[in-house]
């Protein structure tokens, strides 16, 4: 876009910018467009780097002189504003059921549903739905038994009582929140270490079935919600506490709570949905106006405390540097000072003559090491280094005094020079302070000369790609003590002595929570043109999305407007759309609308629009309990058919959109697949809550409690399709591949599990067992073929149960989710 | 329909995803007869200083220690006056294109190179240039280079992955620079850790250390009855028999993968041009890969960002003395096995380095160069670009690019056509909108490919 022209609309077009109409219909050869691209024109030519092919300049021109035609859906974007199906009230379809809808699309298509699934499939399916976790032969057994006609009702309400709900359903809501346990950083992620708080949360908050607009809230201004406890709100604000750095606020709010992707309206008024660029600014400004804080979950006295005491850890560390820095440079410019002895003395020992100067002789060690390779990234001490072995001592002396004035001189002016610098950063604070570092352009010493003192007196380093040991005249901290008279050595002392004391005994920092709070200054945003800053436009007063409402939204009036936005995203009928669909697609593998988190008009049409209103409209009856949801969908006779295949169906509808079977899952996510293997094997660590550890193979909590790292992400979990955390993730892509294969056939951890599981199985001849293990992997009687199967293999490889068990945890029953 | 189209149509509902392993891979088929199979990625993280390398620029050495003319430029940290390459640049090859002393080897090999001297870029951070470079995006979340390549094309071997990173350790940026994003996982960088040399330590789990061959053959002849039992049971299902098929595919895997990645079985008069050093054992490794048919390998100078060279310019000596040879000598034994012609190596950063000195109070020394994102050069050969140009142009202290300006979408989208993809036309649709490597922007760079 440029001088003022759009090229996303008829009208626009033919309007123009600055320079005219872009597009006269029927005359390509007065359109500024077809001048621009054929790069006819003298001055405008499109696109500013290379050319468009002939065949597309021919199409452009083709078009224009054909009227320029116009798709009348695209052009409407301005126009449709509320119209749009997601937008609008629900409808009221009271005293209707999930599978009246679902029957009458069947109906409709001519097809006809799958039989119910079996007992059995039932009760691990919703197990593994409600728990992430299979249900044990004892609990198969006892539904099996059941048959009292609630059986399958009571069965569903012992899930949702379990804590363990609140770990699977927790876990897919960290998803959208892109929880991770550290902010993205160079190669390893700065820890959070009160992340776990916000993650505790959530599961609570499933398990207590807190009403979804709360749930909303209480993440979005929990700190500010009128008669709420603040202090039992505040970790869910870590919704945003722990997100990315940068812009992704608007992004994430809009996406996870509304199914809108407002930051596409970041630079550009939305291209598909009515979205002004204002309006991401409207929803910035209410971010921009708050602040994200470290909230501390103890007094202010022992915060003042440990601030205090890390001021003073770092002053005696500044103090201790800074002294041993000093005494440093002093012994290096006083020994350079005798660099003509050592390097006379040097001489002598390399060419095996006597040598009884009385020199330090660590240093003239040093020396010697030094001067024996002659390569160095400085060619200053050439002379030296060319100096004919037979030379006369006479010769190596002046030579060696020479290179002393060199070096002595050096010392000196890297000494005034750092004098100056350390003015020009405005004295201990200016060096104290990264900033100031940073941008004060300061004097150094030539690049060779530095290099020799380097190789002198610099310190050890490592930077980049340079491995520097450290000089011949360099005694740093622990090495200085023998150079320093009484009193020096005391001060040394005394300053070591006092930062050890207060290192040793700092407080451990106090427990907090990522929080967030209302900003000392909230303020309207103006609008970046094209997303740059440095281009204002006019001001986007806090509000609600301009498109959600028939008229003006009001402006927010209270702070940042943080609690007037969630209050305005719960009382608009999409909140409860997209949740209800969310909660639909984890039950079903693929939602009413198979993009969550994309409700606009680009993305997927409902399914099943009835039925999604339908289920908004019990959600919000049913004073927004998710419970309730799981209760009316997996009640449902859709929900409980059967994966069978029809041929006919599935050439009709082969995505099954109408749900005339149950989708098979072919593959658990991957916590449900980890912790399901913990489960048989008996070995999960059933402890709720608490700090983060990495997975390892001797960690056996639950998967929702390992480490969860944008920077270096566990490999293990990305392999099976982990979320990426540094995004608001909308559902799990669930692959199959080799690499997944390898880890059940080789890893240790696989292996382990097996070995865990064999004692478990009970009987004493093979059939009885590999019958047993059945019953605790598959929740199903081994058939008289697999028990031959099974024993077959025994027989062969003389009594491999581990490796048998091992197979059994590879293969696709256990994966897979019918 | 291919099985590109097929993984489209199925949009990311997980429910029918299980055909992604099944068709196979000559169904995913090209837009348009390709002239290269495969991409090398030699990435020389950290950012490799144009001025001091292959774009020669005699008025900087005029004007050394003079201020930049035209208004202060902000950069990172701050910035002094102009200064001089420290290194001599010297003709090479019929082409007399100009490299720096620092690469004498490569440039020996210049006529085989495309030198694209005008590249920009939009950030002067290493991680979000390093995600523009690697995935066309400068926020995490989207799908890198290889991603979309073995998407688009998938493997001519599948019994090894079809992409593949080299890294002993993680770059700024970290995995995300090969992640799959929202492409499905089988499609994200496999990362090797090259500073290993045993096979085993190199890929997570390639090999049972527990059992025998013979026994785990015999295992997984058990398992093949168990999955074949099941499906019996569960009728017509074929997303199951996806993962029953991915199951005999890593049984190949972990037997060819080792094989591949042991450079020891290379002869040691091969092994010598490469050197000992990480980034020298990746090329061969590369070359290795490539010759099994992985479709993208790339290979990381180092860990975190060892071209950043902040406080010393001459520290760029020590860097390229460890790539020089080992870029080199993949190039020779691309051609003498035949691949070069259809393997593209691509040599590049993500950003180059300001042609002032940089001076400031964070460095061990003033001799070095800032982040520069308006200009710096990038490399490619093989896989029908051409050889011994120059392409584009900075300006005359090498600090913007002036001429024929390449964005990193553009260099996307010219390998995406070597490889026969029109980058416009490789998608993937996610959350309602149609994603694709090059954003909505991207030209061909037509006068660099024949």
């Amino acid at each position: 876009m440029m001088g003022g022209l759009r090229l996303d609309s008829r009208d626009a077009m033919l309007k123009g910018g600055k320079s005219g109409a872009a597009v006269v219909p029927g005359k390509p050869e007065q359109s500024l467009l077809i001048q621009a691209v054929a790069q006819t024109h003298a001055r405008l030519k499109m696109p500013p780097t290379g050319k468009l092919s002939d065949e597309e300049i021919a199409t452009l021109t083709t078009w224009v002189r054909d009227g320029a035609e116009w798709p009348a859906a695209t052009s409407a974007a301005a126009v449709a504003t509320v119209s749009h199906w997601a937008f609008l009230n629900l409808e009221k379809l009271d005293g209707r059921t999930i599978d009246s809808f679902v029957d009458a699309g069947l109906v409709a298509a001519g097809l006809k549903a799958a039989p119910p699934a079996g007992k059995r499939t039932l009760i691990r399916r919703a197990s593994f739905d409600l728990t992430g976790l299979p249900p044990s032969p004892t609990e198969v057994d006892a539904f099996l038994n059941d048959s009292s006609p609630d059986a399958y009702s009571q069965l569903i309400d012992r899930l949702l009582t379990s804590p363990h709900y609140g770990e699977r359903w927790g876990r897919y809501w960290l998803d959208l929140a892109r929880y991770s346990d550290g902010q993205l950083g160079a190669n390893k992620d700065t820890p959070f270490l009160n992340s776990w708080r916000y993650r505790d949360w959530v599961i609570q908050a499933f398990n207590d079935d807190m009403p979804y607009d709360q749930f909303v809230k209480a993440q979005l201004a929990g700190d500010i919600m009128p008669g709420a406890d603040h202090d039992k709100l505040r970790p869910a604000l870590g919704f945003h506490a722990l997100g990315p750095q940068g812009d992704d606020r608007v992004d994430a709010t809009t996406r996870v709570f509304l199914g809108l992707t407002v930051a596409c309206a970041q630079c550009h008024d939305h291209k598909f949905d009515p979205i002004p660029t204002k309006d991401f600014y409207s929803l910035q400004g209410v971010f921009r106006g708050s602040e994200i804080y470290q909230h501390p979950l103890t007094d202010n006295a022992v915060v003042e405390a440990y601030s205090a005491h890390q001021k003073k850890i770092e002053d005696a560390k500044y103090e201790l540097d800074t002294f041993v820095q000093k005494r440093s440079a002093e012994l290096s410019e006083s020994l350079a000072r005798k660099t003509a002895r050592f390097l006379v003395a040097a001489w002598k020992i390399s060419h095996g003559m006597e040598q009884k100067d009385a020199l330090d002789d660590e240093t003239l060690a040093r020396w010697v090491e030094y001067l024996k390779d002659p390569r160095k990234d400085h060619d200053l001490l050439k002379p030296y280094f060319d100096l004919k072995s037979n030379a006369p001592i006479a010769e190596v002396e002046k030579t060696a005094a020479a290179m002393e004035k060199l070096i002595a001189g050096i010392h000196e002016e890297r000494r005034r020079m750092e004098d100056r610098n350390y003015v020009k950063m405005g004295g201990e604070k200016g060096v104290r302070n990264e900033a100031t570092r940073q941008y004060t352009n300061l004097e150094s010493l030539e690049i060779h000369q530095y290099y020799l003192w380097r190789d002198l007196s610099s310190e050890p380093y490592k930077k980049d790609f340079v491995d520097f040991k450290g000089g011949a005249y360099f005694y740093g901290e622990n090495t200085i003590g023998r150079w320093l008279g009484p009193e020096w050595r005391d001060e040394l002392n005394r300053l070591q002595t006092i930062y050890a004391e207060v290192k040793n005994s700092a407080p451990a920092q106090y427990a907090f929570v990522h929080a967030v709070r209302e900003g000392k200054n909230p303020a309207n945003m103006k609008v970046a043109l094209r997303g740059d800053p440095k281009t204002p436009g006019e001001e986007a007063p806090r509000r609600f999305l301009s498109c959600l409402a028939a008229g003006d939204q009001p402006l927010f009036k209270n702070g940042s407007g943080r609690l007037e936005l969630a209050e305005a995203i719960v009382a608009h009928p999409l909140a409860a759309r997209v949740m209800a669909n969310r909660i639909w697609q984890l039950h079903f593998g693929q939602g009413i609308v198979r993009t969550p988190s994309n409700f606009g008009r680009v993305g997927d049409a409902p399914s099943h629009p009835d039925l999604l209103d339908f289920l908004a409209g019990k959600f919000i009856a049913a004073s927004w309990s998710m419970k309730s949801m799981h209760r009316e969908i997996m009640l449902s006779n859709a929900y409980r058919r059967s994966v069978a295949m029809d041929e006919r169906a599935a050439a009709k509808d082969p995505e099954n959109r109408l749900l005339w079977r149950m989708n098979l899952r072919q593959r658990l996510d991957f916590e449900a697949l980890r912790d399901s293997m913990l489960s048989v094997s008996g070995e999960l660590d059933a402890e709720m809550g608490g700090p983060a550890a990495p997975m390892t193979d001797v960690n056996l909590r639950r998967t929702v409690y390992v480490t969860v790292a944008r920077t270096a992400p566990d490999a293990t979990m990305t392999l099976f399709d982990f979320p990426n955390s540094n995004i608001t993730s909308e559902q799990r892509t669930i692959t199959v591949g080799p690499l997944q294969r390898l880890y059940f056939m080789n890893s240790k951890f696989v292996e382990a599990r097996a070995k865990a599981i064999v004692p478990r199985l009970i009987g004493t001849a093979s059939g009885d067992r590999i019958k047993s293990a059945y019953q605790l992997l598959f929740s199903r009687n081994a058939t008289p073929a697999e028990v031959r199967m099974g024993e077959e293999f025994l027989a062969q490889s003389g009594q491999a149960w581990n490796q048998y068990v091992q197979m059994l945890l590879a293969s696709s029953e256990f994966s897979a989710e019918p | 329909m291919n099985r590109r189209e097929v993984l489209k149509s199925l949009g990311g509902g997980f429910g029918m995803l299980g055909f992604a392993g099944m068709l196979d891979a000559a169904s995913q088929a090209p837009h348009f007869p390709p002239k290269a199979k495969h991409v090398i990625f030699l990435y020389l993280n950290g950012g490799m200083s144009q001025v001091d390398t292959f774009d020669p620029k005699p008025e900087l050495t005029k004007h050394h220690g003079e201020p930049m003319p035209g208004p202060k430029i902000k950069t990172d940290r701050a910035s002094g006056n102009l200064m001089k390459s420290p290194f001599e640049f010297k003709r090479y090859g019929k082409s007399g294109l100009e490299v720096s002393e620092i690469f004498p080897k490569v440039g020996a090999k210049i006529d085989d190179f495309s030198v694209i001297r005008s590249m920009y870029t939009d950030s002067g951070n290493h991680e979000p240039s390093m995600l523009m470079m690697n995935c066309g995006h400068g926020l995490p979340g989207r799908p890198s280079m290889g991603s979309w390549l073995t998407y688009g094309l998938g493997s001519e071997n599948r019994n090894l992955p079809g992409f593949v990173v080299l890294s002993p350790g993680l770059p700024v940026g970290g995995s995300q620079l090969w992640d799959s994003a929202f492409l499905p996982a089988e499609f994200q960088g496999v990362q090797v850790h090259n500073e290993e040399t045993l096979p085993e330590k190199l890929v997570q789990n390639i090999r049972n250390t527990t059992l025998s061959a013979a026994e785990q053959e015999r295992q997984l002849k058990l398992l093949e009855k168990l999955n074949r039992s099941y499906l019996s049971q569960l009728g017509n299902q074929p997303q199951l028999e996806a993962s029953i098929q991915s199951m005999e595919v890593a049984f190949r895997m972990q037997m060819e993968a080792p094989e591949v990645l042991d450079i020891r079985k290379e002869p040691e008069h091969v092994r010598a041009r490469y050197g000992d050093g990480s980034f020298g054992r990746g090329c061969l490794m590369a070359l290795r890969m490539v010759e099994k048919g992985v479709r993208m390998v790339q290979v990381y100078f180092g860990n975190f960002q060892p071209w950043d060279s902040h406080d010393d310019i001459l520290v760029h000596a020590k860097l390229a003395a460890a790539a020089d040879a080992p870029i080199a000598a993949l190039i020779e034994d691309l051609k003498s096995r035949g691949l070069f012609d259809s393997t593209i190596v691509l040599i590049a950063s993500e950003f180059g380095r300001t042609p002032m000195i940089q001076n400031s109070g964070l460095e061990k020394v003033g001799n070095g160069r800032d982040h520069n994102v308006p200009g710096f050069t990038a490399l490619a050969a093989g896989g029908g670009f051409k050889g011994g140009i120059a392409y584009g142009a900075t300006d005359d202290f090498g600090f913007k690019a002036v001429e024929k300006r390449v964005h990193p979408h553009d260099l996307h989208a010219t390998v995406l056509n070597q490889m026969g993809i029109d980058h416009t036309r490789l998608t993937y649709r996610y959350s309602g909108r149609d994603y694709r490597l090059t954003d909505v922007a991207g030209t061909v760079i037509r006068d660099v490919i024949s």
